[in-house]
């Protein structure tokens, strides 16, 4: 009995001494939807810089914004990051968001951050449509994204519909044609596509044959390429161009939290991130993303930017909650 | 000094009254039997009086202490009431000798206390570490026996504790007990529904039916004087027959006999006859009655005759000493010894 | 003979008289279990909430919609088929390895459990990763039999070596051919087994999510968690969740019409005499098959993916550090869970093996549906809750300990149940009449001799725990790595080469606890 008390009060103890961190040191605390690998560098270069440490919790982008909405003006988190604009749309329309430092803003061209100034690109990827060359000729391909509801196309392509970053595609379609179109297509994606987890799962399935090609992000093709290249041996990539919506270009986000204990530090962590350093350690990475700031060239693997064509759409108009709603009515959800 | 005392107990389970209105006393060193058919409610009297269970209504004492009422009790681990339930109920995790030493495991000389207790209840001393499952029934419930009795408890209860047995151990088990329950002094209270070995048992035999108390008293009492034709069979075979009362003596198809009991003038009386005081004899002329049939049961036969100028309702069984029985379809005469006794 | 009792050892206090307490459980256990069941009730009331939120047409329109009802026929169907597979697959596998002479039956009793101890998504990640076209129903039900049959493969194997064999013999000389006798005499008694094991699957096959999305079998959780992955305060999510809870309700209902009302035959403590072994004869390469196919796709297969991404990355794929920390984390979350959610069941088990009733089975209930729901729903609840109501709790260790618990439970409270029942409830009246107060008594016997099944419901607990993600990223204290975020993290950045070390070790953590159910089922332990 008495070993029983005691184990109870030691357990306890045991919970409550383990307090949120963010409250009581120096440091910030990022909550970081972005590749783990690639935050953990900025973390460990900006301690070198500043002397602030960095503590990062992982998670989604949308089940990360969800939980800083509950949160509210509990939020332990100081800076918020993700992969795609939609999570970040969420944040800042519920007014979550502190301004970004004018300084930071500078960094990054304006075609990558949202008009209100309230959270920054630091990054950005391209959609790509990758093609099994086994399964699919060159002058086959679709001309444009909306081409894959064509009936040609019945069971013949593959996306990842439950993920953010197919979700922002489409929030980029509807601000470009309108929730007509977007709707019409959606129904068209029903028919045609083969629903993947994710986008490596989708390119796989374009790699294997099971799909002639797959509509997704660009850095799970070059990820790939740059390992074992055994799930895109098979594959070459198709760019849209032309403004087509299907060459979107997704932004990361990133972002202060108003509710942040120690903004200063959460400002000069944003800083540095888009600045020079940030950037470089961006484009030398193994994510394959495409660094915006600072006048740093992307990664050499990578065409160029300005060379793909890409729809320009102010990213803070992407609108997640529409998008889910049209998705949920089209049954892809 | 009585040991047990129970006044007006009452027990229901929602609509169902388990026991109504009990009295009884045990006196100190005493043995009482409670006796009858399942579902009569003698393990939920045992069971108010161990503290599983609280009663509705009345009083229990146990050594003249007020253990429970129908508000307030002393929880059954703080009544020292020992118990020895059907199966032996060995904790299956500990040794033979930690079982009998687990009620006084702090005391320092548990374990002296406990090998004298094997020695009581005639134990080996070398099967001490042996655990329950390497153990015979009987093993088993003298382990149990020695367990409840290390607390020196003020009152023993012995929930059928030799119905799991066959036959001719149960027979040295009980006597075994007897002898062990003697030597420690301690009143006890068994609940079985063999009446054989609660007449066997008990200074004290009660009768319970349908949750009541039909009668208390001496096994040889009740045997010769139960207070109603049911009560009469179950505690043994029973001839039970109408008879017309006049003057002390039965008019029965037996023909006479002297009644006790009630011993009022009536003209439809019921008496009571056991079959050990029916002798069956050579009629050499003019039998009366007719053997139809004879069940061998080795030292004794049940014998079914019928008056020869009868009906099938003269028809009677009993059980008669094997000795010089006539063959079945014989004529016979029937010779009463002892009285009768009339029902109330 | 006649030697005198030594004088009494202890003096006997004078009795202290207390309130009666009339029929149920005590109140202290009552209370305990009501404080548990409230926790249950967050996520209850969250989804609930959230659903009054909505007008009555937006409701009906997202309940009401083909997509819906394509999920849950998907959900149904998978459930109709997979189950019966397990029952059935662990039948056989049991017959083979208790009742027959087959060959090596203890490497494959050892083996039969060991499935347990790869996770769900590490498994679909080895199917995935080696025949990349097995997509839909069919490849769902086959992962989904490999992963989760050893839940009614133990219960089987336990109720088979405590059945007594006179039955079987008594069956057999009244002309039942032994094949006859295995279907009319055993079969029934192993059917609490069949239904406890049964249920446990189907709970899990109800909120699993990381198997399914990877053979693209979508079930309503599935479709839940990309919902919540999707859109914030999503009532569509929310209210898929209440189509989950109609579905569990269904399986409650299922499982308490297959128990029926039929009492069985107590069953021994232990049987002295083995049961007869049936002879395989010639036919025993046949039978050999069975366990031998099922091991080497359940257990062979992800080993050797796993094994073969470790060896593509060599020693660079090795984060020692990072691997190090997360076994650690992992480890401790995986201790203090099992041992909290575990004594958080133990009430509600109690009531449930010795004072089953209405209140009971109510609370009892409130456990499944909780069960029922995927992480993300439980750990947007908590966060909900614990920022408004207890902030101080808000990623801590407790908080994400409670999402465990709420998680866990109905897998601890199966486990703990069916070992409570068999305990004699004599045993522990036995004690209090040698002087043992109740709880002390329920401690030292009952608890102790219901000890094998509590560390079996610990053990599935753990298992549960080491493979936890969404409540794990949400709740944890910062800097929290486990093994399976880690996986998640690099499997995300499709770094499998990395990830491997990360599967290996859940792998390794969890052999411990597949010896600890092993035991429990082989009766090696306890008694």
């Amino acid at each position: 009995m008495i070993r029983l008390r005691l184990a109870t009060l030691a357990l306890l103890s045991t919970m409550t001494s383990w307090a949120p961190a963010a409250a009581q040191d120096l440091g910030i605390t990022v909550y970081s939807a972005q590749h783990a690998g690639l935050t953990q560098k900025w973390a460990d270069a900006f301690l070198e810089d500043s002397g602030i440490p960095v503590t990062i919790r992982k998670g989604s982008d949308i089940l990360m914004a969800n939980q800083i909405l509950q949160e509210g003006e509990h939020s332990p988190a100081d800076v918020f990051l993700t992969e795609n604009s939609p999570a970040m749309t969420m944040v800042d329309r519920a007014g979550l968001f502190a301004p970004v430092n004018p300084e930071t803003l500078a960094a990054v061209p304006q075609e990558f951050r949202p008009a209100s100034g309230n959270w920054t690109g630091i990054a950005a990827r391209t959609t790509i449509f990758v093609y099994n060359t086994d399964m699919v000729g060159e002058k086959d391909l679709p001309k444009s994204m909306l081409d894959l509801a064509a009936p040609e196309w019945k069971g013949r392509w593959g996306a990842a519909p439950a993920g953010a970053d197919f979700q922002a595609i489409v929030s980029a379609l509807l601000q470009l044609r309108g929730s007509d179109e977007t709707a019409t297509w959606l129904a068209g994606l029903k028919q045609n596509a083969i629903a993947y987890r994710g986008n490596f799962e989708a390119m796989r399935g374009a790699n294997v044959g099971e799909v002639a090609g797959s509509l997704i992000y660009n850095y799970y093709y070059f990820g790939d390429q740059a390992g074992t290249g055994e799930s895109s041996d098979k594959l070459k990539v198709h760019y849209f161009r032309n403004g087509d919506p299907g060459a979107f270009v997704s932004i990361s986000g990133g972002g202060v939290l108003k509710s942040s204990h120690n903004p200063e530090a959460a400002q000069a962590f944003l800083a540095f991130i888009t600045g020079p350093e940030g950037q470089a350690i961006l484009r030398d990475g193994k994510t394959f993303e495409y660094a915006i700031g600072s006048g740093i060239k992307p990664n050499a693997a990578l065409p160029p930017l300005d060379t793909l064509g890409y729809p320009k759409v102010d990213p803070s108009l992407l609108n997640a909650q529409d998008v889910v709603r049209l998705m949920t009515e089209a049954g892809v959800m | 000094m009585t040991a047990l005392s129970l006044e007006d107990i009452s027990k229901s389970y929602g609509p169902t009254r388990a026991v109504s209105k009990i009295n009884l006393q045990i006196a100190e060193g005493s043995r009482t039997a409670i006796v009858g058919p399942s579902g009569s409610g003698k393990t939920t009297l045992l069971r108010l009086v161990a503290g599983f269970e609280a009663p509705d209504a009345g009083k229990i004492h146990i050594d003249g202490l007020r253990i429970a009422d129908a508000s307030v009790g002393v929880p059954a681990h703080r009544r020292n009431v020992g118990i020895v339930m059907q199966e032996g109920a060995l904790f299956p995790h500990l040794s033979l000798i930690d079982n009998i030493r687990f009620g006084i495991r702090k005391s320092k000389d548990s374990k002296a206390h406990a090998l004298a207790l094997m020695d009581l209840v005639e134990l080996d001393r070398s099967m001490a570490d042996r655990q329950p499952h390497q153990l015979s029934g009987g093993q088993q419930q003298r382990v149990a026996l020695a367990r409840a009795l290390a607390r020196q408890p003020r009152l023993m209860l012995l929930d059928e504790p030799f119905s799991a047995l066959d036959a001719g151990l149960r027979e040295q088990l009980r006597s075994a007990t007897m002898r062990i329950l003697a030597k420690a002094g301690v009143a006890t209270l068994l609940v079985t529904h063999d009446q054989e070995e609660a007449i066997s048992f008990a200074d004290q035999l009660v009768v319970l039916r349908d949750g009541r108390l039909v009668q208390a008293g001496p096994p040889q009492e009740l045997y010769r004087a139960p207070a109603d034709p049911v009560t009469a069979a179950f505690l043994g075979q029973a001839i039970v027959l109408d008879a017309e009362i006049r003057g002390g003596r039965a008019r029965c198809i037996l023909g006479e006999v002297a009644v006790d009991g009630q011993q009022t003038s009536s003209s439809a009386a019921k008496i009571l006859l056991r079959p050990e005081q029916l002798r069956v004899v050579p009629a050499a002329e003019g039998g009366t009655w007719r053997i139809l049939t004879i069940e061998q049961l080795g030292p004794q036969a049940h014998v079914k005759v019928a008056l020869e100028n009868g009906g099938a309702e003269t028809c009677l069984t009993f059980r008669a000493p094997n000795v010089d029985l006539p063959p079945a379809g014989s004529l016979v005469g029937l010779e009463i010894s002892g009285r009768a006794y009339q029902f109330p | 003979m006649n030697r005198p009792l030594p004088p009494l050892p202890t003096a006997i206090a004078l009795p202290g008289v207390k309130r009666h307490r009339r029929r149920g459980s005590s109140p202290a256990l009552v209370a305990a279990a009501l404080v548990v069941a409230g926790l249950a009730l967050i996520p209850v009331g969250f989804v609930l909430w959230v659903l009054s939120q909505s007008s009555w047409e937006t409701a009906a329109s997202l309940v009401f919609r083909p997509r819906v009802g394509e999920l849950v026929v998907a959900t149904l169907l998978l459930q109709a088929l997979a189950v019966p597979a397990c029952i059935v697959l662990s039948l056989a596998f049991a017959w083979l390895t208790e009742r027959t002479d087959l060959p090596l039956r203890w490497l494959w009793r050892a083996l039969g459990v060991a499935p347990l101890a790869v996770p769900a998504f590490v498994q679909a990640y080895a199917w995935d990763g080696t025949f990349p076209l097995l997509r839909g129903l069919w490849p769902a039900v086959l992962v989904s039999v490999l992963a989760y049959f050893p839940l009614v493969y133990l219960p089987i194997v336990t109720q088979l070596r405590r059945l007594d064999p006179a039955l079987e013999d008594v069956a057999a000389t009244l002309g039942e051919r032994p094949a006859q006798v295995f279907f009319t005499v055993v079969l029934p008694q192993l059917r609490l087994a069949i239904c406890g094991g049964g249920l446990l699957i189907a709970l899990h096959l109800l909120s699993e999510y990381g198997l399914y999305v990877l053979v693209r079998y979508d079930t309503l959780t599935v479709a839940i968690v990309n919902q919540f992955q999707a859109v914030y305060d999503g009532p569509a999510a929310n209210l898929m969740g209440v189509v989950l809870f109609a579905l569990t309700l269904l399986l409650l209902l299922l499982d308490k019409w297959s128990r029926g009302n039929r009492r069985y035959a107590r069953v021994g403590a232990g049987v002295a005499r083995p049961a007869p072994r049936f002879r395989l004869g010639r036919t025993w390469p046949f039978w050999l098959l069975v366990p031998l196919v099922t091991t080497a796709l359940a257990v062979g297969l992800p080993l050797v993916t796993v094994v073969r991404w470790f060896w593509i990355g060599g020693s660079e794929a090795w984060h020692g550090a990072a691997l190090t920390s997360a076994t650690l984390q992992t480890a401790f979350y995986a201790l203090l869970g099992a041992a909290s959610v575990t004594l958080a069941a133990l009430p509600i088990a109690w009531m449930s093996a010795r004072a089953p009733g209405r209140l009971q089975s109510f609370i009892e209930s409130i456990h499944y549906y909780t069960g029922a729901l995927p992480g993300s729903i439980v750990a947007l609840a908590l966060v909900a809750i614990t920022v408004r109501f207890a902030l101080p709790l808000y990623q801590t260790v407790a908080a994400v300990i409670a999402a465990y618990a709420l998680l866990f439970l109905p897998r601890a409270i199966i486990a703990i149940r069916s070992r409570l029942g068999q305990v004699p409830v004599e045993l522990q009246q036995a004690a209090i009449a040698l002087g043992k107060p109740p709880l002390t008594a329920a401690f030292i016997i009952t608890l102790r001799l219901a000890a094998p099944g509590i560390a079996a419901g610990a053990a599935l607990v753990a298992m549960g725990i080491t493979t936890e993600l969404t409540a794990t990223l949400m709740l944890s204290p910062i800097g929290t790595d486990t093994l399976a975020t880690e996986f998640w993290a690099r499997t995300a950045e499709f770094d499998h080469v990395g990830a491997a070390p990360f599967a290996l070790a859940m792998i390794i953590l969890s052999v411990p606890l597949c010896v600890i159910l092993h035991r429990q089922a082989m009766g090696v332990s306890g008694q």
